[in-house]
């Protein structure tokens, strides 16, 4: 049997007396820096060796890039569920550099104890499964919570020179692992080779397995001549992609070690590239038959392109538990592409192209309202890795930034320069969504909005083109980004000119509420009179009021007296105010894994004042139990001073925008039809409703007629639709 | 009336082992490493998926520390087999040139035990299997005697383990106990005892009667008192108004935990903190004052 495609790796397995732990620990990485892919220790037969956990953990701890494993493992020393938080824990702090290899020896119990702990490892890897029991002669589970979810699945492999070893490696595990030197005679190692690697496969076969999936590791004799052309056979005629070098950990690494993975290595890496034919061996990862079960319907997934490949969460993995919901929103999507680089992105559009007839969220820090970041069954791209913010030009506060940078990490980086950049009010919000929707935040009065501070924006279009559009260069699309950016393309890039800001007065002031119409009236009226330093949100429920207020000042006298009037509204039960820098308000609330459920129903107005009509409608609302979150966020200020036609968000005189969320659309529609009789707009990045109606709403006519144009040049196909799209009706745009 | 068994103080932290962010944990212990504590600890709750192995967590760390000793605080007998145990904490404590400490516990949270496999005991139970692991651990740990390791149990029934590899330096047994049974173990088979001052329905003061047990079982196998030290999980706040125990200035801390030390012969406060500021205020400002306060008090 030929090459399963595993590209060809090299490690050491160190074995690991108690007597001289430090030349172990040195052996390992000289091994690593040498070249060795993996770094293994056995678990000791010898007398008092080192624990292999222990050990490998240490490693782990004291190298880099090598895959560190702990091998040999007796299945029926400890408990496989123990053993499986441990394998995560190692994954996690390793930076998924975790291996773990289980001893399958002759005896039949430890054959049976390998195999239930493998399904006891696998179990406890998969958080999207009910908690089954699993009840074996030696290892069981009876309901303990899976998790943690991991980015990969740490490797398991069984280890045993025998033929009953391979087959059940071939049914179950990633791996295999034999001792050549466990092997009849040199003569005949082909021979044996090639019968254990039949069985391993046609057992892999009859598991519904794909032979590929499982990994071949070599481990060789300790006196094995080295000869290139043996370990090139072993390669191409038996598909070994592991070649482990057995070293004595009491000596450390010998010159014959150090000559295998200097020179012997590369030698062997390139005849074995060589004797194949060409793009037989990949990285792309091989998914387990019973995680390619789980494949949805009109994905080509085995086309995703190999770039892209590597991070790619498929509904089987143990990464999509994380990945599959956003903030707000429960999903299940078939596919989430992770690019991690701007041409992998143009990659992941082109794919996406491909697979017009589904639906396609993008995603950068997966708090979108309007943004169908997730979906059902669809594709998903998320931009999360790019994240970088570099400053450009410190004199002009030029500074690029990643569309997923958290709005957190931006301001945590801009801070030590002095600097802020408006953003929304939860440090978690990704910078791609905000950044082409609005931006309304805590410095909106003061600075304006997080779109009035672009300068320029790097975009991937629906034809896989990447573009910069700035004032001087594809201006229309400019425009059209700072307010419909989701329409038009995945942002890559942005260049924003942030503010000085130094220290801002912060304000968490709750209130007793008696009368909600005349407290909202007041409300409005006191903002009106407040000087545009100060931004203040407005969080009402029946009978309390929360009001959070940044003032873009540090002077204790400014700060009292721009709050003063609000104190002064209805009786304050709760109050906190503190000097601090913005860094510290995103940095609020901990960032904590997203597990939205459902579909958020949430709906978005802007008003010019807060009237006594839409003060009483507003108030009913809230009575009615219909909606749980009604939030006011004053706008006007230095938003106000962007003339309308300058962005696509043109909604540039309103001085509140209004979000209500509830759980039911009917029941909160019922209501919040008559407060949307009073606005004069909606802000979409707020607004859930996919009613075309509502695109009339965001857009006066002459911005959308402009939208659209623009729309029917550079995504005549309508490929990003999934975010407040500005045409509905067939697949096509109407020109 | 005071207790004094005269051994130097330890300071150290009890840090939650959660694994997100996933090194958040590790960095702790780099903290207290680094502002000079003695010690750094871990809880041990295999059945929560939200923390890291506590195992895997100390090796991890103690590969990223260079002063600091490391323990569990206390680690979940049931789900781990002793003998795996005591070779894993002699492996670590070689591997970090003697920083490791053994904290044990019986074992508690038995639905979770259970969940995961593990046996579920009666309280007695534990206690039982917990007097035959020390055994085990310490027979493990003895690479002097002949033979391999038998322990004939009702739990545990190892019969001629290898022995080894035995410790860079004698592992200190730490276990959390509070009820008369299994502080009677800790005085008879203990180096040393860990409960947590949040469990002490009647705060430090219940320490007396406990100590009193120990000492007696202690004396009662043949050892001494002061074979068994004596260590406290505390938690606190630091805060600019003095107000409660251990909620005020760094002095008030100190007073009142060498006051502690002085009574009841506690001589290893465990700090609850996940928070660097604390803990280096815990190392810089109260370690070092306590310390002097206690010196003071024993010269004179």
């Amino acid at each position: 049997m030929p090459s399963y495609g595993h590209t060809l790796r090299f490690g050491v397995e160190v074995r690991a007396p108690a007597a001289a732990p430090g030349v172990v620990v040195e052996a390992a990485v000289l091994a690593e820096q040498l070249g060795a892919d993996l770094v293994l220790l056995p678990e000791g037969e010898d007398e008092g060796g080192l624990d292999a956990w222990s050990l490998a953990t240490w490693t782990a701890g004291r190298t880099t890039t090598a895959h560190v494993g702990a091998t040999r493992l007796d299945p029926l020393a400890r408990p496989a569920s123990t053993l499986a938080r441990a394998a995560a824990s190692l994954q996690l702090l390793s930076g998924e550099r975790a291996l773990l290899s289980l001893a399958a020896g002759e005896d039949p119990r430890r054959l049976v104890a390998a195999e239930e702990t493998v399904a006891v490892l696998r179990a406890m890897q998969d958080t999207s499964q009910p908690r089954a029991p699993l009840r074996g002669t030696h290892q069981h589970l009876d309901g303990a919570e899976p998790g943690p979810a991991l980015d990969r699945e740490v490797p398991v492999w069984l280890h045993g020179s025998h033929e009953k070893a391979a087959a059940l490696a071939g049914r179950v595990a990633d791996g295999w692992m034999v001792d050549l030197a466990e092997l009849s005679d040199e003569r005949d190692q082909a021979q044996e080779l090639a019968r254990l690697t039949a069985a391993l496969d046609s057992a892999a076969t009859g598991a519904g397995r794909d032979p590929r999936e499982v990994r071949r590791a070599a481990v060789l004799r300790a006196d094995d001549p080295l000869d290139t052309d043996g370990l090139v056979a072993l390669a191409v005629d038996h598909g070994i992609s592991v070649l482990v070098l057995p070293v004595d950990g009491a000596a450390g690494l010998t010159a014959r070690d150090r000559y295998l993975l200097e020179r012997i290595a590369p030698t062997v890496r390139e005849r074995v590239e060589d004797a194949l034919p060409p793009g037989t061996l990949t990285d792309r990862p091989v998914r387990r038959a019973d995680v390619r079960a789980r494949r949805r319907p009109g994905i080509a997934y085995d086309e995703v392109p190999e770039s892209l490949a590597g991070a790619t969460v498929e509904p089987g993995d143990s990464a999509f538990a994380r990945v599959r919901s956003t903030y707000l929103r429960g999903g299940d999507p078939g596919l989430v592409l992770r690019p991690g680089t701007v041409g992998e992105v143009v990659e992941a559009v082109g794919f996406a192209r491909s697979h017009r007839h589904l639906p396609l969220g993008i995603r950068s820090g997966g708090h979108g309202i309007s943004g169908r970041s997730t979906n059902d069954g669809g594709l998903v791209i998320d931009v999360g890795r790019l994240d970088d913010i570099t400053v450009l030009d410190e004199a002009a506060r030029l500074v690029r930034i990643g569309p997923g940078a958290r709005w957190r990490d931006v301001a945590t980086a801009l801070q030590p320069h002095g600097w802020a950049l408006s953003s929304g009010d939860y440090g978690g919000v990704g910078v791609g969504g905000l950044a082409t929707a609005g931006g309304i935040g805590f410095l909106g009065r003061a600075h304006g909005l997080t779109i009035d501070h672009v300068r320029a924006v790097e975009m991937v279009l629906a034809d896989g083109s990447l573009v910069r559009a700035s004032a001087t260069e594809h201006p229309e699309l400019f425009w059209a980004v700072r307010g419909a950016g989701a329409n038009f393309g995945i942002a890559v890039a942005f260049e924003f000119q942030v503010d000085q800001v130094g220290d801002v007065g912060w304000a968490q002031l709750a209130f007793q509420v008696d009368d909600a119409a005349a407290y909202l009236q007041a409300f409005g009226r006191v903002v009106a009179a407040t000087p545009r330093r100060t931004t203040p949100f407005l969080i009402l429920s029946r009978g309390v009021a929360h009001v959070m207020a940044m003032v873009d000042s540090s002077d204790p006298d400014e700060i009292v007296a721009d709050l003063q009037p609000f104190a002064e509204i209805a009786p304050l039960v709760q109050q906190q105010v503190v000097v601090a820098p913005y860094a510290a308000v995103m940095n609020m609330f901990p960032e904590s894994p997203h597990a939205g459920r459902g579909e958020p129903v949430s709906r978005s107005v802007l008003v010019r004042e807060i009237t006594p009509a839409f003060a009483a409608a507003s108030a009913d609302l809230i009575a009615s139990g219909a909606a749980h979150w009604y939030q006011i966020r004053s706008v006007g200020g230095a938003v106000a001073d962007v003339p309308a036609d300058a962005t696509a968000f043109a909604h540039r005189d309103a001085g509140f925008s209004l979000t209500v969320m509830g759980a039911d659309a009917g029941r909160v529609d019922r209501w919040f039809d008559r407060v949307r009789a009073h606005a004069q707009g909606l802000y979409l990045s707020f607004e859930s409703d996919p009613d075309p109606a509502r695109v009339v709403e965001a857009f006066p006519p002459a911005t959308l007629e402009r939208l659209r144009r623009l729309k029917a040049e550079l995504d005549p196909d309508n490929l990003f639709r999934d975010n407040f799209p500005i045409v509905h009706h067939g697949t096509r745009s109407a020109s | 009336m005071s207790t004094d068994y005269g051994h130097d103080l330890l300071f150290g932290t009890f840090v939650t082992p959660t694994n997100h962010p996933a090194h958040q944990a590790v960095e702790q212990a780099v903290v207290a490493d680094e502002a000079g504590l003695d010690l750094v600890t871990f809880q041990d709750h295999p059945y929560v998926a939200k923390f890291h192995d506590t195992w895997t967590l100390m090796a991890y760390a103690a590969a990223r520390t260079s002063r600091v000793r490391l323990a569990a605080n206390v680690h979940n007998l049931p789900l781990r087999p002793p003998a795996v145990l005591a070779r894993a904490a002699a492996s670590l404590d070689l591997l970090s040139g003697g920083r490791v400490e053994l904290g044990l516990g019986a074992g508690g949270f038995w639905d979770g035990v259970g969940a995961m496999g593990g046996p579920r005991r009666t309280p007695g139970e534990s206690i039982e299997a917990l007097d035959e692991a020390i055994q085990i651990i310490r027979g493990i740990w003895d690479t002097e005697s002949r033979g391999g390791v038998s322990v004939r149990g009702r739990h545990y029934d190892v019969h001629g383990a290898r022995r080894g590899p035995a410790p860079a330096h004698p592992i200190g047994i730490w276990v959390g106990a509070y009820k008369p049974r299994i502080l009677r173990l800790v005085g008879r088979a203990a180096d040393g005892w860990l409960p947590s001052l949040a469990y002490l329905q009647g705060g430090v003061s219940d320490l007396t009667e406990m100590n009193r047990r120990i000492d007696d079982a202690a004396e009662a196998a043949g050892r001494r008192p002061t074979d068994v030290r004596r260590l406290l999980n505390i938690g606190g706040r630091f805060a600019a108004q003095r107000g409660g125990f251990l909620q005020g200035p760094p002095a008030q801390w100190a007073e009142e935990l060498a006051e502690v030390a002085l009574t009841y012969g506690t001589s290893g406060f465990v700090l609850a903190s996940d928070d660097t500021t604390t803990t280096q205020t815990f190392a810089a400002e109260v370690a070092p004052a306590v310390r002097e306060l206690v010196a003071a008090a024993r010269a004179s």
